[in-house]
């Protein structure tokens, strides 16, 4: 039987690819539908909270930090609500991490603060005595890429349907929405006044300088996007 | 009947399957082996007589004459 | 009828044993740096902090990772295809111009994917899924590559002598068809810049597939390209190498059917295990599990062989250094393929998950396993294809030692490092608080995160042994007659 197909080279391929094939079509595709609906209250990310997730995949903080709270009591104790499905809904790619070299960070945004996340991007043992987390310092300097996190929004509303400019429900029965700027412009002067916001916040002078004319840094986006985990 | 039972099913039936038709292979391969209808092990020399001057243990001429 | 005198042209298996060297130098270097970073921090601004955003631990791990795996397994991977792809089929690429333009085309667009991702990566271009963090342009490339490939491989069995497929190209094929399948699907993404009418980065590219979805695909993916990276193509290697070198026929071929078709059915179900205690359905991380249970017997299978083959030789072991790599590499094989399953054990799982005893286990099948077989793959082909002896006996037996004493120190004190970690998070006091923060967990681990940048480090300098004995037997090994090379690989003192 399979003897035979060593002789013949097409069906040799044909079979490997069939019994390879078949427990991925069985095991991943089915499931598709259900996972991806989100829980109330999940929303998508705002275009600076996007940008700052970009920061975020751009330095690999999810080599070390992983954002999945497993269902123990260790778990929920030391970071908060175990993680669904759905909250998950709007993250392309998840970033689930692979290693906790550092603590999860799925709720971080509910117990850290701006400047708590300023001083330990600075220098992080400073914040956390024996930690063994790199200092950040590039993040100050360099500038956000608003214009990527603009196009990626509308990529997934189009494409995906993902709601921004919709009434989403709130756990509390309210509604919010995500705005979707019409406009590139429009789009960084939103990301701008959102920015403003955190740079109030924050000491480092040059941080606030390059807000005020306009200018918004990595690290103003990643905190954003870090404030935004809950 | 939801997508996730027909999953569940599909994996059993399947797995049952695979067992069944991994096991009769064995027998098959052995037993032809052992009443010898058919010897296996002369493939192991594939890797052993490789030169390119080396006889081929098949030669892929002879046997598509033959069939 | 074959009185010409033809013989098997080795050109493009000699430019991917090149890679193979090089690269393996560059990703263990990169790993020696991220290992001593870990153990003392301040080795992130080695080069300055004006470069730090590129010699910090972050930037440089996916490098690591796709350093080890796509440039020097992946070279290893073809340099012994357009050896032993050949040697069994008994063709030499010499003999159709079409094939060698094929195999060089091969190694140009290949070198040309390693250097733009050498250059994205370290720039902070990447998607964020790990071992697939190339974006699109990169992965239109990649896949090309893989279509080459692919044309090589059928292209050399179409123009066969040999009917039967020797055991070695079955697992070629599967690697070939594995990963092609794998990385396309987890690779479906959309380009922001051109969705979205020219915003933004043009290589920017947002997943086909969000949260949950992303993750079953992308550790669908990540386990079986372990599998078809890891396993399948090393199998290639030790079912050809270890018999030729050793002058022994595989033991049963019998059970290498058995084991590769169990193996194929098997692999592809135990990707769910990396999802355990997540929000995926129950059954199907139980069934990850059991699969993952399952899947040392076809795995053994080979590894059984290997060591069966070696039967009333054993003497070779203790005689030889090339054998000793590749018996040392079937017995970790062995090992890591005991230790996976045991950790997709949900009650294992769920103290080992986000360690590093999987960072542990990751790398005695790597170094143990991957790197031993292919360099002795490599000291194999050395003599045939320079045609010169392998110039320092000595020195292969000093690497064997100091590397398998490397490895060694590295898994241990993952080992450790791990399961300590896993129980010091978990750890409640009487009062049911938690007993540690979690930078108590981690300041635990300093001595452990130095033995290992010592076992790697010791590891590193096996490499440079390897590649200054591959470079003296390229250029003055003493020249050996065809009559020599029948099996054991001549070797100088």
């Amino acid at each position: 039987m399979f003897h035979w197909l060593e002789k013949h080279p097409f069906f040799f391929a044909v079979a490997v690819f069939v019994t390879i094939a078949f427990a991925g079509l069985i095991e991943i595709l089915p499931n598709f539908a259900e996972a991806s609906r989100p829980v109330i209250g999940t929303k998508p990310y705002s275009t600076l909270e996007l940008a700052g997730r970009h920061v975020y995949i751009k330095n690999s903080c999810n080599a070390c930090h992983s954002q999945l709270v497993r269902p123990f009591k260790s778990e929920t104790d030391r970071y908060g609500h175990y993680s669904l499905s759905g909250e998950y809904a709007y993250d392309r790619p998840f970033l689930w991490g692979s290693k906790r070299t550092g603590p999860d960070l799925m709720r971080v945004g509910n117990y850290r603060t701006t400047d708590w996340h300023e001083n330990h991007m600075k220098d992080p043992a400073a914040v956390v005595p024996g930690s063994i987390m790199p200092a950040y310092g590039w993040l100050f300097k360099n500038s956000a890429d608003i214009d990527t996190a603009y196009a990626e929004q509308v990529t997934v509303n189009k494409v995906f349907a993902v709601p921004y400019n919709a009434e989403i429900p709130m756990a509390d029965g309210s509604k919010s929405t995500v705005k979707l700027a019409a406009t590139l412009d429009e789009a960084h002067a939103d990301a701008l006044e959102e920015a403003k916001v955190i740079a109030a916040d924050m000491k480092d002078q040059d941080v606030k300088d390059a807000v005020a004319a306009g200018n918004i840094p990595e690290i103003v986006a990643l905190i954003a996007y870090l404030n935004s985990l809950k | 009947m939801d997508i996730s039972t027909f999953q569940a099913y599909a994996y059993f039936f399947f797995t049952a399957f695979m067992v069944v038709v991994l096991y009769s292979y064995i027998y098959h391969l052995y037993s032809s082996q052992w009443k010898g209808k058919r010897d296996y092990e002369k493939y192991g020399d594939l890797a052993l007589h490789d030169e390119i001057d080396d006889h081929p243990i098949e030669k892929i001429s002879e046997n598509d004459e033959k069939k | 009828m074959e009185n010409r005198p033809l013989e098997y042209d080795y050109t493009v298996a000699k430019m991917f044993m090149l890679t193979t060297v090089l690269l393996g130098i560059v990703g263990m270097l990169v790993g020696v740096i991220l290992a001593w970073e870990m153990a003392f921090p301040a080795v992130n601004t080695i080069a300055g902090s004006g470069l730090a955003e590129y010699t910090n631990f972050s930037r440089l791990r996916p490098l690591h990772t796709d350093a080890v795996i796509f440039g020097f397994t992946f070279s290893g991977i073809w340099a012994t295809w357009y050896y032993v792809g050949q040697r069994v089929l008994k063709v030499s690429m010499a003999e159709s111009k079409f094939l060698m333009f094929l195999g060089k085309l091969h190694f140009g667009l290949y070198l040309l994917v390693v250097v733009s991702v050498v250059v994205s990566l370290l720039l902070g271009i990447t998607t964020s899924k790990e071992y697939a963090e190339f974006e699109w342009p990169i992965d239109i490339a990649v896949v090309v590559v893989w279509v080459i490939w692919g044309m090589s491989i059928f292209g050399l069995i179409g123009i066969r002598r040999e009917k039967s497929l020797y055991i070695s190209i079955w697992y070629y094929i599967a690697t070939f068809l594995g990963i092609a399948m794998l990385y396309l699907f987890n690779n479906m993404e959309i380009p922001t810049y051109f969705a979205s009418g020219g915003i933004g980065a043009w290589y920017h590219s947002v997943s086909m597939y969000s949260g949950t979805n992303d993750a079953l695909v992308q550790w669908w993916y990540g386990h079986n390209a372990v599998a078809f990276g890891f396993t399948v193509p090393i199998v290639a290697m030790i079912y050809y190498f270890l018999p030729k070198e050793s002058g022994q026929a595989v033991y049963s071929y019998k059970l290498s059917l058995l084991a590769f078709w169990g193996l194929m059915f098997v692999y592809l179900w135990a990707g769910g295990h990396h999802l355990l205690f997540s929000t995926v359905p129950d059954w199907m991380q139980t069934m990850g599990s059991v699969f993952s249970v399952v899947l040392i017997l076809p795995s053994w299978g080979s590894a059984i062989n290997m060591l069966l083959t070696m039967k009333g030789e054993w003497q070779q072991v203790a005689a030889s250094p090339l054998i000793k790599f590749m018996i040392l590499a079937s017995t970790f094989y062995m090992f890591s393929t005991l230790e996976g399953p045991i950790q997709a054990i949900k009650s294992v799982n769920a103290l080992a998950h986000f360690t590093d005893w999987i960072v542990g286990h990751v790398h005695d099948g790597v170094l143990g396993w991957v790197a031993f077989m292919i360099m002795a793959a490599l000291f194999h082909m050395a003599p045939r294809v320079f045609k010169r002896e392998i110039y320092s006996k000595s020195l292969m037996n000093t690497q064997f030692w100091i590397q398998t004493l490397g490895v060694v120190l590295y898994f241990t004190s993952m080992w450790i490092a791990g399961i300590t970690q896993g129980m010091m998070w978990r750890a409640h006091d009487e009062f049911g608080n938690l007993a540690y923060s979690f930078i108590d967990t981690v300041a635990v681990l300093h001595p452990y995160f130095t033995i290992r940048a010592v076992g790697g480090t010791l590891y590193l300098l096996g490499m440079f042994l390897f590649a200054y004995n591959m470079y003296k037997t390229m250029t003055s090994g003493r020249r050996v007659e065809e009559s020599e090379l029948q099996s054991a690989s001549p070797m100088g003192a």
